[in-house]
């Protein structure tokens, strides 16, 4: 399963820069982590993510006190950022998934290289994305009674019936499986550690995480069919949690939510943003760290042509919406769509054309899938209108629905600006916390891409 | 694989065989049909329809495999360019026959007819896009467009076979390509086959139907690749691990296909609109209700299963039974989204339904025969053949 890296490769097209060893791939990932000396851009950037994360804690706070009336939301628009941020960070978490166990059950051996911190910002990304459901309920110690399957003798709630209660159900799978995944896969780095570290504490901590992995045959053997079942596990959540989240509307009549191509229109809008955030974390971290090596090239312009392919499915989504919003001949669908092209929000609605369906065309050209500044300004486009696209799906339909004497206009208000701008920091801060503590390239994998991987190889064959 | 050369990978005689029995078996079934023509002009009509859109699936699903094969490479691609190639230059023939369907436009679709138009003011609102004139402007513009691409891609890989080296144009033809195909499929599926209920739609149509000719080439392509397989030079090449990979693209389509339609079916089901529900009761109803459970078992529960074996993929025979499986159901899936359009009340099944389409996949079957042969059976130019059949490391 741990596909060797292949001799006949020339060297531009290899994962991993020429003359890297068994050795050296492990004290280069390794010092990131057991190093004494903190680059400061960590203090930097670990600074401004603490930061923002107290904004989240006041946010937080205060809406636990005075209650989610401090939210923009009132008739008509009954949903808004909570929903809106919920999708955009469960969809950012897909890429993590893909990567890890579509690529890997395709045999796709440069996902060995950005696995980790790829799994990690799945895991980080519904760990925020939970926070708005979690607090929209507004007394969230309640809301296991809510949600939660118990013995239904009052035939009032949970509503098996509501993709509501669906989402519960594939979210916390999600993060069960994602959590196991990611902690699966550092097991062997672990022990790696362990074995580095200098400083008893640390050879105390690493050796318990590392769960007594001592890399013996049966050690890999048993390793690797876990990673194989897990793979297998993972796979059907790559579509079956953005597909829940697409029904949280798609089940509903409101014009503009009630679309049948939600489901993989939506699925691949949450690859398209994973990947666009998966690149906005790497093209800065490669060079921080001096991981070009590792990193390479080629892993970048593969991520750009997934994020090319899967921005394009999105793409046609809006055209299909456009074009059966006329074809259908409902007076309501025809004008939500107008309405999103002329209304109030139309500005944003432009906003979402440019920058998820023709910022990204910028992707067809090699230099710039090769070039990270201009890639890392493409992602943020992307980042940017993955999130006025819900924006655009959610408070649009509902603020002009079918009635013209209750239409309303709905803005997020500070409260849920700060609230969202906090989750950053939730995200940030951890992120930053666990490319300081853990390796944040899978040492033991990157190593089977190495020269003394290749050589070893060549040997076994002669 | 030194010994790489065009005149090692000829194709077999047998497929001279195939091609005169599929040619004769399709002439008979189609001048039996004429007769039925004749009989009752409508039946014909509608049959033909049925046909054509089941027929039609294999050299369009194989035009957009083979456009995504030039764009990812890998060993599968490798193996199966002849076949997908043969396959999608049938295409100017299936442009001839779309004829009888411009012809019979008004045997086949309600918004034709301006005094149904004239009461009716849904499809007035629609008779900008749904009226005859357009409609074949559409047509002659989707086939112009797939034509020249599946004759551009089919010619440059042919001249590859001599020259040798990569070719940069396949790739460049197929990229933008793939986005047209797109778009033009989506638009031909609304036309051909969703306007028949013109005042149902669906957003997921279009992709469901792309994907069910994917589906339909891919069993195609199964089929024919392991009678290939049965020739002493190709055998060396389309080893267990060429149908293992194969098979689970095979299985990705099966759940793709069930993955979307199960998406149409409960975001229908669920919201209970009156001009969308309609689908899904006229399919429920009666017998047809006998129809949808069957196309749930055989085309998706019973392959799916079987596909998950590791063994099954690999025994190219067993493998290319199930792909036989799935082209029949491909068949019944065609007629459960066709024929409803025509006979809500009851099912039933016209004689005209199975010559027609026995005629047109055996014409079909023909030509592809007639262009397969000819050139090698692998592109023996392409600079990455070796690499992508050196075994075991892709």
């Amino acid at each position: 399963m741990l596909e060797k890296a292949k001799h006949a490769d020339p060297p531009e097209t290899r994962f991993i820069a020429p003359g890297h060893t068994f050795g050296s791939v492990t004290e280069k990932i390794s010092s990131a982590v057991l190093t004494k000396r903190t680059p400061v851009s960590w203090f930097i950037g670990f600074a401004v993510g603490f930061a923002l994360l107290q904004a989240l804690a006041l946010g937080v706070t205060w809406i636990l006190v005075r209650g989610v009336g401090l939210w923009g939301l009132n008739q008509p628009v009954g949903w808004g950022f909570a929903i809106i941020n919920f999708v955009w960070w469960i969809g950012i978490g897909h890429a993590g998934t893909l990567i890890s166990a579509i690529l890997l059950l395709l045999n796709q051996k440069w996902r060995m290289s950005i696995s980790r911190a790829a799994e990690a910002m799945t895991i980080f990304a519904v760990m925020c994305a939970a926070m708005f459901p979690l607090f929209h309920t507004g007394r969230p110690w309640l809301a296991a009674y809510w949600l939660l399957p118990y013995p239904n003798t009052m035939s009032l709630w949970p509503n098996f019936r509501s993709p509501l209660v669906w989402d519960v159900f594939a979210v916390s799978t999600y993060f069960t499986v994602s959590l196991v995944f990611w902690y699966t896969g550092l097991i062997p780095d672990l022990a790696s550690l362990r074995d580095r570290a200098k400083h008893r504490l640390l050879q105390i901590a690493y050796g318990v995480l590392s769960l007594g992995w001592r890399g013996s045959a049966r050690d890999w053997q048993r390793y690797e069919l876990a990673s194989l079942l897990l793979a297998g596990l993972s796979t059907p959540l790559v579509l079956s949690v953005h597909t829940v989240v697409s029904f949280d509307f798609a089940t509903s009549l409101i014009p503009g939510w009630h679309a049948t191509i939600f489901p993989p229109y939506f699925v691949a809008g949450a690859i398209y943003a994973g990947f666009a955030m998966v690149l906005t974390l790497m093209i800065p971290l490669r060079r921080i760290y001096g991981f070009e090596d590792f990193v390479t090239m080629r892993h970048l312009e593969n991520m750009a042509k997934v994020m090319l392919a899967t921005g394009l499915i999105v793409f046609y989504g809006y055209q299909m919406e456009a074009f059966f919003a006329w074809y259908s001949a409902n007076p309501y669908e025809w004008f939500m769509m107008k309405n999103r092209w002329t209304g109030p929000y139309a500005y944003l609605y432009w906003t979402l054309i440019f920058c998820n369906g023709v910022a990204p065309q910028a992707l067809w050209f090699k230099k710039i899938r090769t070039t990270p500044l201009l890639l890392f300004g493409i992602c943020m486009f992307v980042n940017v209108g993955m999130w006025i696209e819900r924006f655009i799906i959610v408070p649009t339909s509902l603020s002009r629905d079918f009635m013209p004497s209750s239409w309303g206009i709905y803005h997020g208000t500070r409260w849920d600006w700060m609230v969202f701008v906090g989750t950053m920091g939730l995200f940030l801060t951890c992120f930053y916390l666990f490319i300081r503590v853990l390796p944040m390239l899978s040492i033991f994998e990157v190593r089977t891409l190495s020269t003394s991987a290749v050589a070893k190889e060549e040997s076994g064959h002669a | 694989m030194s010994e790489l050369r065009t005149q090692a990978f000829q194709a077999p005689p047998d497929v001279d065989r195939i091609q005169r029995v599929a040619l004769a078996l399709g002439g008979v079934a189609l001048l039996v049909a004429l007769v039925g023509a004749v009989v009752d002009t409508e039946q014909f009509y509608r049959s033909y329809l049925l046909g054509y859109i089941f027929t039609l699936a294999i050299p369009m699903g194989c035009l957009g495999l083979l456009m995504i094969q030039h764009l990812t490479g890998g060993g599968w691609g490798m193996v199966t360019r002849r076949t997908l190639e043969a396959a999608v230059r049938t295409l100017p023939l299936m442009a001839l026959l779309f004829v009888p369907i411009a012809l019979g436009l008004s045997h086949l679709y309600e918004w034709t007819h301006a005094e149904i138009v004239a009461t009716d003011r849904v499809l007035q609102w629609k008779a900008p896009y749904l009226n005859p004139t357009f409609f074949v402007i559409r047509a002659v513009f989707y086939f112009g467009l797939w034509t020249t691409m599946a004759l551009l891609l089919t010619k440059w890989s042919r001249e590859q076979d001599a020259t040798g080296g990569d070719d940069w144009r396949l790739r460049l033809v197929s990229g933008p390509g793939i986005l047209l195909f797109g778009l033009t499929i989506t638009l031909a599926s609304v036309d051909w086959v969703m306007s028949l209920d013109a005042h149902w739609y669906s957003t997921i149509f279009g992709l469901l139907f792309m994907v069910s000719e994917g589906l339909s080439a891919l069993a195609f392509v199964i089929l024919m690749t392991f009678f290939l397989s049965r020739t002493p030079e190709m055998s060396r090449v389309l080893t267990p691990k060429r149908f293992h990979d194969l098979g689970k693209l095979l299985l990705t389509f099966v759940m793709l296909y069930a993955y979307l339609a199960f998406s149409q079916f409960l975001l229908i089901w669920s919201a209970n609109l009156p001009e969308e529900v309609t689908y899904f009761l006229i399919r429920t109803r009666e017998r047809w209700q006998w129809l949808s459970v069957l196309v749930i078992v055989g085309h998706f529960a019973f392959p799916f299963c079987l596909l998950l074996l590791r063994d099954l993929k690999r025994q190219a025979n067993r493998l290319a039974m199930l792909a036989v499986i799935i082209l029949a159901m491909r068949f019944l899936e065609t007629y459960w989204l066709v024929v409803p359009n025509f006979r809500a009340d009851q099912m039933s099944v016209h004689w005209l339904d199975v010559t027609v389409a026995l005629g047109l996949v055996g014409l079909w079957l023909a030509a592809f025969c007639w262009n397969l042969k000819g050139r090698a059976l692998l592109p023996v130019g392409d600079p990455y053949l070796e690499e992508a059949l050196a075994d075991g490391h892709h």
